[in-house]
């Protein structure tokens, strides 16, 4: 069953006559990973930001469990059902690693069977930060630790949606495949895991790939 | 609960723009605790000063606005020897007159008055001071004014009225001694003031009610003519030397005053030749004196009268000021001429004791506000440049889900934290130091209204500890002296009570909002895909 629907989803900016999506006709089911490819411009992170609601589609209509997320508030959404992935991470550099997941944890509102410190070094160390690491501010991390991070902190409040922007592209090939089996093994545990990708071995990795097409439309 | 969390997180990891804002709210509330601590100060001394405040207040003639009329129609007319300065002393109000005006008075006012007659000294008592010598041109001076006109001197400015059937205000005729009479101990009291200077060493006090001439002397004048108590003494009109008065010496009075500090109120006589009874007894001597009906030569061969005259002070006494001011209004209700008028120089004093405190008060109101000012425009200004620093972060606390309004509530909360540690930090430092930097203010700044009451002294031609005289060598009063004389309110013992805390909280939760406006607007103009993606 589809968890995330999208119906006829375009979108357009405020100062641009052109449709960056346009028609959108989507489907995400829980467990499986899907990539969704295509040339730059195509509106792949667009799409990504539409998913988050961090951008308001100009059309059609976006179903969470067949109920119309226009009808969640926006802020709810992002930190309740959908966990985002940045492509720069976004990750605040005043804090730790275990900050930033805990603070995630703290704005999701959610109640927690644990105290929260002791969830977020677990899920830290799932995602390969040891513990002494997980207490370093983040700029005192390398970027593939800073991405498990932010993939931790996507995780922190147990999301059905995880959203991913290009979250191999500062990596090498090692760590790549680190975070690919993070992801698989996400979607093993249910989740459904968006990934915004360009490279093809992520794609591959993938249940299923969406391509987007690049649309000269106009609004 | 986590919002504040983050915001003391936020605090500590950013310790150097937060503290570079705490230093300038340091400043301004330093700047602020010792300026409110000022002003308060001035508030609690104008308060202290009122509630122990005697008011007295006396009618007078209005010279001044005499004096306006006067130039006003002379200007409008070309004989300029309308100028009438006889008219411009005017007249005082009778006792009858300034009782009718007592109807004006509150519940707990009172009223007192003396009357001031001048008798020479006859047979072998001599004036305290004189020396066989003076003693024999005293008396071809007092034979002369017999014969001749009376010699006139200008009185003490102090006097606050004088009663005379003669019309002549200024003219007062100067005997050996000055006998006062008092309309009650009270009345006496007050005008001796109660510190202890003037005490009764032998005898009793005359009787309050009785109109029987009974006197009290001075040690000193008892001494110098070997009077005791019991003696009679015979003093005579200075204008009419066989018109005699026995006056009973019912005691005798020290005055510890040496004469070098005479009382401004007697500066003309030597102390010692003072001589007080009641006012019913010395009135009983002008009562005598105008039924003598005795007349004098003077050198033109015109014939006047030598009836004695007094100088009549009559005051009244407030319990408020309040009741002064009502007072005030009232009388002139009562039929009081517009000529006349209402002063109090006690409430004169209190206002020039202030005058310092409150120049300095009003300074610093105003040094407060422009340290607010500044201090307001740079807190914004750093602030909006902070949030442009952490507009990043804005977008990620959004991005991941956190309301606008939250982000707000958490940069609130980190000015407010830095705002309000900055201020305790602050109004601790202000405390402690108001007392001293106000004392030291109001120093310079009593220097300063002094030093400016001392040049217009030395621009009159006196020397700073000299007092003015006449032309003749005769003090001239206390009109120049009551500047000199002025006693300022010249230190503060606590400055900062619970109003000026809460007036530096209210300064505190103004410059939060304040320096919070430009976040709160900033932030909810912020939206999180715009900022994330510009910073990629």
């Amino acid at each position: 069953m589809s968890i995330l629907t999208l119906d006829n989803i375009s979108y357009h900016y405020d100062r641009s006559k052109t449709k960056v999506l346009d028609n959108l006709n989507m489907e995400f089911e829980a467990g499986k990973i899907y990539t969704i490819v295509g040339k730059s411009g195509a509106g792949k992170t667009t799409l990504l930001s539409v998913l988050s609601s961090l951008a308001k589609p100009t059309g059609g209509k976006i179903f969470l469990n067949e109920k119309d997320i226009t009808k969640i508030d926006r802020y709810k959404f992002r930190s309740k059902y959908v966990g985002v992935i940045f492509q720069s991470f976004n990750l605040l550099t005043h804090l730790t690693a275990l900050e930033n997941v805990v603070l995630s944890m703290d704005i999701s509102g959610k109640k927690f069977d644990r105290p929260k410190k002791e969830i977020a070094l677990e899920l830290l160390y799932k995602v390969g930060l040891s513990s002494d690491e997980a207490k370093r501010r983040v700029l005192k991390l390398s970027g593939g630790q800073q991405q498990r991070v932010a993939i931790a902190r996507a995780l922190s409040y147990d999301p059905d949606i995880i959203l991913a922007d290009e979250p191999t592209g500062n990596l090498d090939g090692e760590t790549q495949d680190e975070i690919i089996g993070i992801f698989r093994m996400l979607a093993n545990e249910g989740k459904c895991v968006i990934i915004v990708t360009h490279s093809p071995d992520v794609a591959s990795s993938s249940d299923i790939t969406y391509e987007l097409q690049k649309t000269a439309k106009t609004a | 609960m986590y919002i504040f969390k983050n915001a003391i997180k936020s605090i500590t990891r950013n310790k150097l723009r937060n503290i570079l804002i705490g230093i300038i709210v340091l400043i301004i509330s330093i700047s602020a605790c010792v300026s409110l601590s000022i002003r308060e100060a001035a508030e609690a001394a104008k308060e202290d000063t009122l509630s122990n405040l005697q008011v007295t207040g006396t009618i007078s003639y209005d010279r001044q606005k005499a004096m306006d009329k006067m130039k006003k129609s002379s200007s409008s007319s070309s004989d300029k020897s309308k100028f009438d300065f006889e008219k411009l002393q005017g007249s005082s109000l009778s006792l009858s007159e300034y009782k009718k005006y007592t109807k004006a008075l509150k519940s707990g006012d009172s009223y007192y008055y003396s009357g001031a007659v001048s008798l020479n000294a006859t047979g072998k008592i001599l004036p305290y001071g004189t020396s066989e010598d003076d003693s024999s041109s005293s008396k071809s001076s007092s034979e002369s004014k017999n014969s001749n006109d009376n010699m006139t001197q200008p009185p003490a400015f102090g006097n606050s009225g004088q009663q005379s059937d003669d019309r002549q205000p200024f003219q007062v005729n100067r005997g050996d001694f000055s006998i006062t009479g008092y309309s009650s101990y009270k009345a006496m009291l007050s005008m001796f003031g109660d510190d202890g200077s003037y005490k009764i060493t032998k005898g009793k006090m005359f009787d309050e009610t009785s109109d029987a001439l009974e006197c009290i002397i001075s040690s000193e004048l008892a001494t110098y003519n070997n009077l005791k108590v019991g003696d009679t003494i015979k003093l005579s009109n200075p204008k009419y030397e066989s018109e005699t008065y026995k006056l009973k010496i019912v005691g005798i009075y020290k005055n510890s005053q040496s004469s070098s500090e005479e009382d401004n109120r007697f500066r003309m006589n030597d102390p010692a030749n003072n001589i007080y009874m009641n006012y019913n007894a010395s009135s009983k001597i002008i009562s005598k004196s105008a039924k003598a009906n005795n007349k004098t030569t003077d050198s033109d061969g015109n014939k006047t009268s030598a009836k004695l005259t007094e100088n009549l002070a009559f005051t009244y006494t407030f319990k408020t000021v309040d009741n002064y001011n009502s007072f005030e209004k009232q009388v002139y209700k009562l039929g009081l001429s517009k000529d006349y008028k209402v002063s109090s120089s006690d409430l004169q004093q209190y206002e020039n004791s202030l005058t310092p405190l409150k120049t300095l008060s009003q300074t610093a109101v105003w040094f407060f506000l422009i340290v607010l000012a500044v201090g307001g425009i740079i807190l914004i200004t750093l602030n909006i440049f902070n949030l442009r620093e952490r507009k990043y972060e804005v977008g990620v606390l959004t991005a991941i889900g956190m309301k606008k309004a939250k982000v707000a509530l958490q940069f609130v909360s980190e000015i407010f934290i830095v705002t309000f540690i900055a201020l305790i930090i602050g109004t601790s430092v202000g405390a402690a130091v108001s007392v001293p930097v106000t004392n030291t203010l109001l120093q310079n700044q009593i220097q300063s209204s002094q030093s400016s009451s001392d040049n217009a002294r030395e621009n009159f031609g006196f020397k700073n500890d000299d007092k003015p005289d006449m032309p003749n060598g005769e003090p001239m009063g206390d009109m120049f002296t009551q500047s000199k004389a002025q006693n300022y309110v010249d230190n503060v013992n606590s400055a900062t009570n619970l109003a000026v805390i809460i007036e530096l909280v209210l300064v505190g939760l103004f410059l939060t909002i304040l320096a919070s406006l430009a976040a709160l607007i900033s932030i909810m103009r912020y939206e999180p895909l715009k900022i994330l993606s510009n910073r990629s």
